[in-house]
């Protein structure tokens, strides 16, 4: 399939509608020469696959960070007409509102460094991390409605979080109009225990330094004016909740796509046209996972200000350890860009509208970035990003080429204190697996989709 | 005959065969393959039982919902699972025990997000029967 991509420029590439059959739109890569070359043969196949969907809007888009997925790639975003389209289950994946949270500090490297070996394990107590640990938490029916409903308001009520962390999260932590009677009881079940969660798998808690500052003005504005300065990222989703809501709906979708005769090029892009009830129930209930998810962070995020109030004798407040900004980056949202309404389904793939902040993860060996969208993305990608590096080597392949102690050594050579779950969690999601994630945002800065702001790098790593 | 493979196909998630010599084999050998994702199922014991009885529209589905149910039991029940054996099966409907111990983070594995459709498929293939499942991570 790469043979059909046509080159726009440097940093945009064309696939064309008439690359396979029943394509109904093409689709675009933005990726720089360089990641271009490096992108799976079958993920381009993939977006192919999405463009076949009926409603899609031209062009589906890959983005710098894709890789092959199950049927769709991770890192694509794709935009449906919000009357003729569909809302799809299997396009958001089920991780629904996987994303990011950024949290600032006043401290400075030095006063950091010289604590990392207490302050990780003591993190590592703090936010139960891994599919072995307990969370600390236990909501009953009616705070998991709540939670559903409220979002991060939920949160700010009940002591995690202030105001502030309300206005800088994406929706401001709460999609309105999530429906609780759209979610069945064993995803409810689900979610009870586990609101505070990091997960396994990708999922961190990042101590970062800030290495680079691109756009001062920018970077000011959010809180971000020194070298030294040190950073918390966190990346986490709506665990077991969201991953029910999903099954449960890939399964309506799939019997949709038969009562709708949808012609689908892969089962796991499931559907539904976005006026049907099958469309509208997943989209009410997806809404309450993108909830749970937000406040899932904040929650956490309150912990790992406690665990610093602990470690170093001061309030939260006065380290000043406000959230920078908070995204998505599994969701389907109608939005409306350029006067028209679109149903955006982004899968590994980040908002990016103008003059907001987009956050890009690298990987515990490499650096993360701070973006902020542009006009352009709207033109271009509507209104999207990138969401981290991307993965290159599968789980299988790096555990048969690292090994977790050797991971973690490598790191601590790098002055990188780090703590997993397990060890072969350091294997899997050793930095070697990844993109290099400045060709990555290298592609987006200059297609001029998210524009560089700040860079950090890490001093101390969590993994679940 | 093995029980289980898993094959390199997927970037960030997992693929994987299982076998049997009957849908009673292929069914607990497909929930092995699973719970060797989420945990080190040969540390993990059988201490503690749970009652499964599914049904579902056909057999690819019976399995989807098989392995959901044990992936949500994970959760709700905090428990590691360890051995499955299956009391009852058509290819509509089935009934098992399983077998497992209280999560703990010194035999965990990975988070398994869902059992997806990519690739999904159930065969005979001569004697043996085989199932093609990916599982997100």
């Amino acid at each position: 399939m790469k043979e059909k991509i046509q080159k726009i420029n440097d940093y945009e590439w064309s696939l064309p509608k008439n690359s396979r059959e029943r394509m109904n739109v093409g689709a675009k890569i933005i990726a720089n020469k360089k990641i271009l070359d490096s992108i799976e043969d079958d993920a381009v196949q993939q977006l192919t696959n999405v463009a076949c969907l009926p409603g899609i809007v031209e062009p589906v888009i890959g983005l710098p960070d894709m890789h092959f997925g199950y049927g769709l790639p991770m890192g694509a975003v794709s935009a449906f007409d919000s009357e003729k389209g569909i809302i799809s289950a299997g396009l958001c994946g089920f991780d629904i509102n996987c994303g990011i949270n950024s949290i600032r500090t006043n401290l400075t490297v030095n006063e950091v460094r010289e604590k990392l070996k207490e302050l990780v394990p003591a993190l590592f107590k703090a936010v139960p991390c891994g599919v072995g640990s307990k969370g600390r938490l236990r909501l009953n029916y009616n705070e998991l409605d709540d939670v559903m409903t409220h979002g991060v308001n939920w949160a700010v009520e009940n002591g995690y979080g202030t105001k502030e962390d309300i206005k800088n999260t994406e929706e401001n932590g709460c999609m309105p109009n999530a429906d609780p009677s759209k979610v069945s009881d064993l995803a409810k079940k689900r979610g009870l225990p586990q609101l505070g969660t990091l997960g396994a798998g990708n999922h961190f808690l990042e101590i970062q330094k800030v290495s680079d500052i691109y756009d001062s003005n920018y970077a000011k504005k959010l809180g971000i004016n020194d070298q030294n300065q040190v950073m918390i990222m966190l990346h986490c989703g709506s665990r077991g909740f969201g991953h029910q809501i999903a099954t449960d709906y890939l399964k309506i979708q799939e019997k949709a796509v038969k009562k709708y005769n949808i012609w689908l090029p892969d089962r796991q892009l499931a559907c539904a046209p976005v006026n049907s009830k099958e469309g509208q129930d997943y989209y009410a209930a997806m809404k309450c996972a993108v909830n749970y998810s937000f406040t899932n962070r904040l929650v956490m995020t309150q912990w790992i200000r406690e665990t610093f109030e602990k470690v170093f004798k001061k309030s939260w407040e006065d380290m000043d350890m406000q959230t920078v900004y908070g995204i998505c980056h599994n969701i389907v949202k109608l939005d409306k860009i350029k006067g028209k309404e679109y149903y955006v389904h982004r899968k590994g793939a980040t908002r990016a509208f103008p003059d907001l902040p987009v956050l890009i993860a690298g990987t515990m060996g490499t650096a993360s970035y701070i973006c902020k969208g542009t006009e352009t993305a709207l033109e271009k990608t509507f209104g999207s990003s990138c969401h981290g590096s991307g993965r290159a080597m599968s789980r299988h392949a790096a555990l048969r080429q690292f090994r977790g102690e050797k991971v973690s050594d490598d790191l601590k050579e790098k002055g990188i204190v780090s703590k997993a779950s397990n060890w072969k969690s350091f294997a899997e999601e050793a930095p070697g697996c990844y993109k290099d994630v400045e060709e990555v945002v290298d592609s987006v800065h200059n297609a001029g989709i998210s524009l560089k702001v700040v860079r950090m790098k890490p001093l101390g790593v969590l993994k679940g | 005959m093995e029980k289980y493979k898993f094959i390199e196909d997927l970037t960030s998630d997992v693929l994987f065969e299982a076998y049997g010599k009957n849908l009673k084999e292929l069914f607990e050998n497909s929930a092995i393959a699973l719970s060797s994702v989420i945990c080190d199922i040969k540390k993990v014991g059988g201490e503690k039982s749970f009652d499964v009885e599914l049904k579902g529209d056909s057999t690819e589905e019976l399995m989807i919902n098989w392995l959901q149910e044990i992936i949500a039991l994970v959760d709700t029940e905090e428990m590691f699972f360890s051995r499955f054996n299956i009391i009852k099966i058509s290819e509509n409907y089935l009934k098992a025990n399983i077998y497992g111990e209280p999560i703990s983070p010194e035999k965990a594995g990975i988070v398994v997000k869902g059992v997806t459709y990519y690739k999904l498929k159930l065969e005979k293939i001569k004697d043996v029967y085989k199932a093609t499942i990916s599982l997100d991570i």
